[in-house]
This record gives C-alpha cells, structure tokens and sequence, in this order.
C-alpha cells in the first residue's frame, strides 16, 4: 500500500501542486487507513430518459485489494460482487453469478473506481487528472477524464470525504447524474463467510 | 560424315546455349521484380478436400500476412506512448506501407452502438434470451437494476436507447468489446505485469514474400526505430508478422545458395585442376555444366512462371551430378592420351552416358510425379539440366577438345583407386563376397531396427526462435489468434452458413466454460441468423403484446412517457442482414472472416484463442454438418507422410526398373552392377538409423537420387573398364571423381539451414559416398586381380 502511495506520488508530482498533492497524499493515507469498511449508502440517480429520479438504498462493504459488496436493500433486493473487472451477482442461494468480465471502453469507469477505492490507483491516474481541494479533514477530490473518447461521454467523478469517504458524484455529459452518499461508515469486522467468499478472499 | 559436321554442331549448340542465357536472363531481370518465390506454403500441394478451405487459408494468410504487427513496451507508460507515437510517424508516409495504424483516428463512441437501434429486438445474448424465455421474467425488476446500476448507468447504450440494457449486453460480447488492447491516449494499449504494451500495425504495400517490398519494409522499420530506440532508451519492441519469416528464410536460403554454390564450385574447380593438371579441361567441364544449368533455369521459367528458392538451392547442388558427364570424357580423353581423336571419345563414352542419363532422368521423372509443386519443379529443373549437360558433351565438347592431351590423369589418384579397387575386388569374389555381405547385413541390421518416421512440418522447416517468441508474446497480449488453426462453416445459402456457424458457437462455448478455450471470432457472433434473430424476437413478443403493459411497466419506473413510447413503438424493427452488417464501417476489421465464393457458396471462418490442442478444437467441430476444423501445419503433415510411405515404395519400383535395363545390358551381371547402389541404400539408412534420425519425406527423396546416381557409378565403371586396360585403375578414378565432385555439392546441402535439405544433403553424403566406395564390386567376376 504505501508503495503504491509513494508511485502514485510520483506520477502525480508533475501535475499536482504541492499542496495539493501533498492533500491527495494524505487522503489516500488516511483511506487506506481503513482497509476493511462497511458503510450505509444512498444512491439518487438523474437521467434525461427519467421523469423523477431513482433512488436505492443498502450497504457497503469494501475491502482494500479485493473489491467491494454492493447490497442493495431498496426498491429491491441485490448484491453485486465488484471484483476488479469482473461484476457477479449473489442470488438468494449464494451462488455468484457473473454478470460482466472484462469491460472494455468507457465501462472501464466502474471498474476504475473500484480500483481507486480500494487502493489501487495507477489506472485511475492513467485515465484522469485529478484537483484536489480542501483539508484532510473535509475534502474533495474532482477526477476529469484525459482520454478525449471518455471525456465526450464523462464529465467527471467527484469523491469527498473526512476520516472516511463520504460521498461519490458522478457527471455524465449526457445529463445523467448519479450522486452516492454513505453514513455510518465503521471498520467491517469479520466478513460473513458468504462475503468473503464473493470477494475472492481466502 | 564430313569433317565440318561436329563443327557445325558446335556451332548450333553453341547459339542454342546463348539463346538460353538471353532467354533466362530476360525472363529472370527483364520483367520486373525477381521472379523467385520464398513463400514455403506455395511448394505445398493443395492439402484440403473443400475448395473454399484452401480460399480461406489464403484468405487469412493475406489478411493476417500482409501487415507487421509491432508492439512497444516500456514500464514507464508515457515512454511506451511516446515511442509508440515516434514510430507510427516515421513509419506513416512511408511509400512500403500502404497504411500505419498507430493513433486511433477520433471516433464516437456512439458509432459502435447507432448502427445497431434499428436491429435492437433481434440481437440478444444467450443469457437474455435464456432468462426472457423463463415463466415469469420480471421485466421490471430488470429495468430497475439497470436503472440503479452502482456509480454509472447511461454508460454504453443510453437509457432511452435501451432501459433493460438487453443490446448493452449484446454488445458487450463483440469482439472489440473484449480485446485485451483498449484505446487510451488514442492508442491502442495493454497493461501487463508493470509494463505498458502499445500496438502499431503497418500493413504493407504489396506481398510479405516479395523481394523489394521485403527488403524495404525492414529496412525502414529498422532505421525508424533506431532513431525512436535512440531517443526513448530502454524501450523494447515487439515484432511478428509474416515478412519477418519470410525474410528469415530468404537470408537462409540465400546463405546457402552462396555457401553450397560457392563451396562446391571451388571445390571442384580445385579438384579438377588437381586430377587433369591442366586448365583446359576444368573449363570445358565448368561450360558444359553451366549450359545445362542455365537451360535447366531459363525452362523451369518458362514452364512454372516463377522459381521456388528452394529448387535454386538444389540447382545450385546439382552442379555436381551435371559435371559428371563432361568428367567422363575428359578422362577418356586424358586416358587415350596422343592417341585422342574427340570423335573416338564421345563414341567410347557414349553408352555408358546414355545409360546413365536414361536411369537419371527415370529418377526425376518419379520424383516429378509426386504432386508437390516445388519437388516438380526441381525434378523439371534436374531433367532439363542433365539432358543439356549430357547433351553438351555429345555435341559441344569435342569441338573444344580438339588437341590431345599429354597429361595423363593425375598419377596418385590413379594409384589409389587402382589399390581400393583391388582390395575391394578381392573381398567381393565368392565366398568372402558373400560374407562381406552378411557381415554389412549384420552391422546394419540395429540400425535399421532403431529407424523411425516423424512428417510433423515443424520439423522441415526452422523456425528462428527469436521470431516464435516474440510472436507468442505478442499473441498473448493482443490476444491475436494464431491463424494456422481455424473452424471453416459453409453452407449454401447465408442463413444456412450462419445457423452451421451457431451450432459451433454452442460447443465453443461448452468449451470456454470448462475454460479449455479463451475464446473466439466468428461473423454469427455479429450477425446472428436469420433464425435465432426471430428466436430473439420470439422471447421478446410477450412483453410487447397488447395487453403486456410494457408502457406501464417503463413508466412505473420512473421513464418519461415520451422516451417510454417511443421506446415502445420501436418495436419489431428490423432483422440485421449479412449485407446490413458487411456495409458498416465496424465490421471492416472482420470482413475477411465471411467468405463468397459465388451463388450457393458461402463460408465462414471462425478462429478459435486460447487452445492449442488441436484435439480440443477438432474434439468440437465432431459430428456438426458443414463444420471442419481446418488445420495446415497438420494437414501438411499428414500429406508429407503419405508421400513418405509413397516414397518408399517408389524407390522399389524404381530399383526394380533400374534392374531390368541392367538385366537386358549385362545378364547375370546385373546382380553385380546393382549391388554398389544397393549397399549405399541399405548402409545410409543403417546409419540414419544410428544417428536417431527419424525418416522424413525428404530422406526418401535422397534415397532415390542415391539409386540414380549410384547405377550411373556402377555403369561408368562397367563400361569404362573395357576401354582402360592399358591403365588399371583409372576408370574407378574418373568414378570417384565424379563422386568427389558429387559429395562436394550435395554433401554440402548438409550445411543447410533448412532442415529438409539439411536431411537431403546428409542421406546423398551417406549414400553416394558408400556406393562410389563399393562401385568396384560391379566388375566382372572375370578380372579379377591376381
């Protein structure tokens, strides 16, 4: 983790001010601080095609080098493995069922952010330059695409935070607008046999 | 017959040999590029039952063939770009290259999704299909996971476009949507094991196995990266691509044009010079050779239109067998000594050259029966250049031969081969004859036990390992297939073609779920059939009925009421046609895969990634009507066998043919004369046997020419005697001359850097050295020695 910190420092230190990367420095510190996570969260989604927008609910669970757990509660029930490039569905008998391996193109987005969030950054920074703002204590991370292909369909990606990630925006130049919001977020504890066996742990 | 006729011949063979030379040099320099063919796959006959196999192997080999495929890989990713970049400059504009793909020209992403709306109800992948099909299916529920996806929705089809996301997935299975390279800073590019991997293809202007585009194309490359090496250190550079072989195997048999060429003709100069102790009859020799391989040249042209490198470096071999003829009445001629009138000569030779031009040219003409286009021309090539060479010394040489000589042969060659002669003649009398021969039967007889075959091509042909590697690399990151496998599916109508293809695609995928194979790239993927287009519209049709509420179910979820009935009155649309699919510029990468020929032709070609195991792949292909696994290497491999067993049987017929003229000539003798070709057969494949070579096609091949060349020994001798009385032993050296010549330029084949010719030159090295060792044997019981 820390040399991954300490690569990521070096890629960025000819675009990053100082300050600022001395901000992203400590963000990812204190994020990576917290490698096994569980949080709440609420998705509100916008989109041109939408007349009103969507919103779920559930929870978290990420896993730093692994991947995360997307339990969604509300308007139905789901859970999604994000392993990498890889997205597999857990049905009620606990089977994974896999979705999606191996995106290409601007789908590649997902599995970026998955990625940065769970530590590993290098792709995030090869396909965006990112602004950092504010303290370590409130701040704000703003990820625009450098690819111009990607840059016609994304906006950008927004994350923000304090000890913990707080909230995730997300642009899309076609209007659509997702914004992700998590509370509660504490240390995961001992993963459940069925959620650490969906994340491909040992 | 008058004085002026030989003469008068002369002059006419002369005038014949230069119209030969202006012929062949007109036919070789005057009508553009080299007419000298290095594809190896052009010497190999035809190997697949269905025409349209044989289309599609040429097909993939232009499509793949033509183009250089270079990857650049540095750690440090922006270096790996820049190089990337710097080398798809230097090399775009370049006149070699018809085109250099190194930046991505700018594109929408919506040009890989527009084309297809109106195709939208008829393209669903396998678990759509399968999930729609079940009682039940809770269409809304699909639309609200597509519409609450984590993080990003509208990525891929629009929500509008397609809210259940049923294309998106579609899509998400075509082949560029699962390339390991995707496009980043406008290049194509993979990330592997901490190094950046960036693609360039140049596609060349013009055929990988043409000389000049050959020569450039490399030449280029070489000086763009120089400059792009020197300016990024430390970048490495990946390359594969047909020119690459093809340029390998030029220089190699270049090589060896030029060391068999050059060596064999030193040597027999050298030796020549050494046995008559005079320069003229190393001239006359050296005319008389090059007229027949001048002639042998210039008709191979005209008959084949082109000429296989690999018959230039066997013709350059054959200088050797063409020169014994002039050697045989050059040594008359220093036998007869003051006594020499050149009519004489070609009288007392005579016999004996026709002989062994008869049992020669039967051994080509076998050789040219067998249907591979590169041995026929080497057979038509032998043919046409001892016939012409045999002829020359009937004709040309007694011209140039006028002045006896008063150089005998060389004295200690004389004496030698008078000393092995009567060693071997002794041991060849009676009971010690025969128990010679028991004892040769003895020593050979675990070599011949430890013999075994092997026809796999990769054998035959050296593949320089640097090149293989590189490829396998490249294969691996790009994900590339290797080509010399593939699935051909006809069928005589589009539809019938593709609904074949489908029936494949399920057995592929049984077998990439038992991850036996990566995966694979085929048209059905792309355009479906006719008829699983109306399976997908089948399962579909309920939610589109009247009475499904599909408008209710879009706006429940929150779609707008316009974007739901617009979505709504899409429906059917329309089923996607090959010729739909064959005029969007996103199929052009895949064009080359859809095959036809004409009317009631079809075919197409699917290429398997990720198995090796031919097995495997012909394990799925078993039991599907118009399905094969096309397999060249394999193909190729199993003809070669064929032939070798052929070859076997040829050489039995041969010898028996061989037998009959000698029967009809000598009597009872013929067991005699046929004894030293015999025992040079036998003992070589003996020795093969101990060296744990395994037998292949071309040491057969030998085997034959062995026979040919071995009788001409054995006659030379046989007829040659009669005429030296007066000094022993010098028949059996002008024998042994022409054997050492022989040995100097087939034996050199050895050197080879192709193992066919490799194995050529050392079975005749083996062979004809032992005949030319037991020619002696075919000698009359009669005078014997005391």
């Amino acid at each position: 983790m820390r040399c991954l910190i300490a690569t990521l420092l070096c890629l960025l230190a000819g675009v990053l001010h100082a300050q600022e990367a001395d901000l992203l420095h400590q963000v990812l510190a204190e994020l990576a601080a917290h490698p096994q996570v569980r949080a709440d969260f609420t998705q509100s989604r916008e989109n041109p095609a939408l007349a009103q927008p969507q919103q779920s609910q559930g929870q978290l669970v990420f896993v730093s080098g692994h991947g995360m757990l997307w339990q969604v509660t509300q308007p139905y029930r789901e859970t999604l493995a994000l392993t990498g490039a890889r997205t597999a569905r857990i049905d009620e008998q606990g089977q994974l069922q896999v979705i999606r391996n191996g995106d290409r193109g601007v789908a590649q987005v997902s599995q970026m952010l998955q990625s940065m969030l769970t530590g590993q950054p290098e792709e995030a920074l090869r396909q965006f330059t990112v602004e950092a703002h504010g303290s370590p204590s409130r701040w704000t991370l703003r990820f625009s695409p450098r690819q111009e292909r990607m840059a016609r369909v994304l906006s950008a990606i927004e994350l923000s935070g304090d000890r913990y990630l707080q909230g995730i925006d997300v642009e899309m130049q076609g209007g659509e607008r997702t914004v992700i919001r998590f509370s509660g977020t504490r240390d995961a504890g001992t993963l459940s046999p069925l959620e650490a066996r969906a994340l491909g742990m040992p | 017959m008058s004085p002026r006729g030989p003469l008068w011949r002369a002059a006419l063979f002369g005038a014949f040999a230069l119209g030969m030379l202006l012929l062949g040099s007109w036919l070789l320099f005057g009508r553009g590029p080299l007419p000298i063919q290095t594809d190896l796959l052009a010497m190999l006959p035809a190997t697949e039952r269905h025409p349209l196999a044989e289309a599609a192997v040429d097909q993939l080999a232009h499509a793949n063939g033509d183009r250089m495929v270079l990857v650049v890989a540095d750690a440090d990713d922006d270096k790996a770009k820049a190089a990337a970049r710097a080398l798809g400059e230097a090399l775009t504009g370049q006149h070699v290259f018809a085109s250099v793909t190194a930046e991505l020209p700018p594109f929408d992403l919506d040009q890989f999704i527009a084309p297809y709306l109106p195709y939208r109800f008829s393209l669903l992948s396998d678990a759509d299909r399968t999930a729609l099909a079940q009682p039940g299916y809770a269409a809304g529920q699909t639309l609200a996971r597509r519409l609450n996806e984590p993080f990003l929705a509208g990525i891929g089809t629009r929500v509008q476009d397609d809210p259940f996301g049923w294309l998106q997935h579609w899509l998400d299975q075509q082949p560029w949507s699962r390339s390991p390279l995707v496009p980043e800073d406008d290049l194509l590019t993979a990330h592997r094991d901490g190094l950046t991997y960036v693609m360039v293809i140049a596609a060349l202007r013009g055929s990988s196995y043409d000389d000049g585009v050959q020569r450039e194309a490399l030449a280029v490359l070489d000086r763009a990266w120089q400059d792009v090496g020197h300016d990024h250190p430390g970048t490495q550079l990946l390359r594969t691509g047909t020119v690459f072989y093809a340029a390998a195997a030029r220089a190699g048999a270049e090589r060896d044009v030029h060391v068999v060429g050059l060596a064999s003709t030193l040597g027999i100069a050298l030796l020549l010079l050494w046995t008559f102790r005079s320069p003229r009859p190393l001239l006359v020799a050296f005319l008389s050779t090059a007229v027949g391989v001048i002639s042998a040249l210039t008709v191979t042209l005209l008959v084949f239109g082109q000429i296989h490198l690999l018959t230039l470096v066997f013709g350059a071999a054959l200088l050797g067998e063409a020169v014994d003829y002039s050697i045989q009445y050059l040594c008359a001629r220093a036998n007869m000594g003051r006594h020499w009138r050149p009519q004489d000569g070609v009288r007392q030779v005579r016999p004996a050259l026709l002989l062994a031009l008869g049992t020669s040219l039967l051994g080509y003409l076998l050789l040219g029966l067998v249907p591979f286009p590169a041995l026929r021309q080497m057979a038509c090539f032998a043919m046409v250049g001892m016939l012409v060479a045999c002829l020359s010394v009937f004709w040309l040489l007694p011209a140039l031969s006028v002045p006896p000589t008063g150089k005998p042969l060389s004295p200690s060659l004389v004496a030698m081969a008078r000393g092995w002669q009567r060693r071997m003649m002794r041991l060849s009398q009676g009971r010690a004859g025969l128990a010679m021969l028991a004892l040769a039967a003895a020593v050979a007889l675990p070599g011949w036990w430890r013999l075994g075959h092997d026809d796999d091509i990769h054998l035959l042909i050296a593949t320089p390992a640097d090149l293989a590697q590189q490829e396998a690399r490249i294969r691996d990151i790009t994900g590339i297939g290797n080509g010399s496998q593939f699935y051909l599916v006809t069928g005589d109508t589009p539809e019938a073609t593709l609904q074949h293809e489908e029936a494949l695609a399920q057995r592929l995928q049984a077998l990439v779920a038992r991850q036996q194979l990566d995966s694979w790239t085929g048209v059905a993927s792309m355009v479906p059939s006719a008829q699983r287009q109306a399976q997908n519209r089948a399962a579909l049709a309920p939610l589109f009925a009247p009475g499904a509420a599909l408008e209710e179910t879009l706006l429940k979820a929150g779609i707008k009421a316009s974007v739901a009935q617009a979505y709504v009155t899409a429906w059917p649309g329309q089923v996607l046609k090959i010729s739909d699919w064959l005029s969007m510029p996103l199929s052009l990468p895949f064009r080359y895969l859809w095959m036809n020929q004409h009317d009631h032709s079809y075919a197409s070609i699917v290429l398997p990634q990720g198995q090796d195991d031919v097995a495997v792949l012909r394990g799925a292909a078993d039991g599907l009507a118009e399905v094969s696994l096309v397999d060249k290497p394999a193909s190729v491999s199993a003809l070669f066998g064929r032939y070798r067993q052929y070859a076997s049987l040829w050489l039995l017929a041969a010898l028996v043919l061989v037998g009959a003229a000698f029967a009809w000539r000598y009597g009872r003798g013929a067991v005699r004369v046929l004894t030293p070709p015999l025992l040079g057969i036998g003992l070589s494949l003996a020795a093969l046997g101990y060296l744990g070579q395994p037998l292949t096609l071309f040491h057969w091949m030998a085997l034959m020419l062995v026979l040919g060349v071995g009788a001409n020994y054995a006659v030379f001798l046989r007829e040659g005697e009669p005429h030296t009385a007066h000094l022993p032993g010098a028949s059996y050296a002008s024998v042994l001359l022409s054997a050492v010549t022989a040995l100097l330029s087939f034996g050199l084949l050895g050197l080879s850097t192709m193992p066919a010719l490799q194995h050529f030159g050392i079975t005749l090295l083996l062979g004809i050295g032992i005949t030319a060792l037991f020619a002696p044997v075919s000698l009359p019981a009669s005078e014997t020695y005391p």
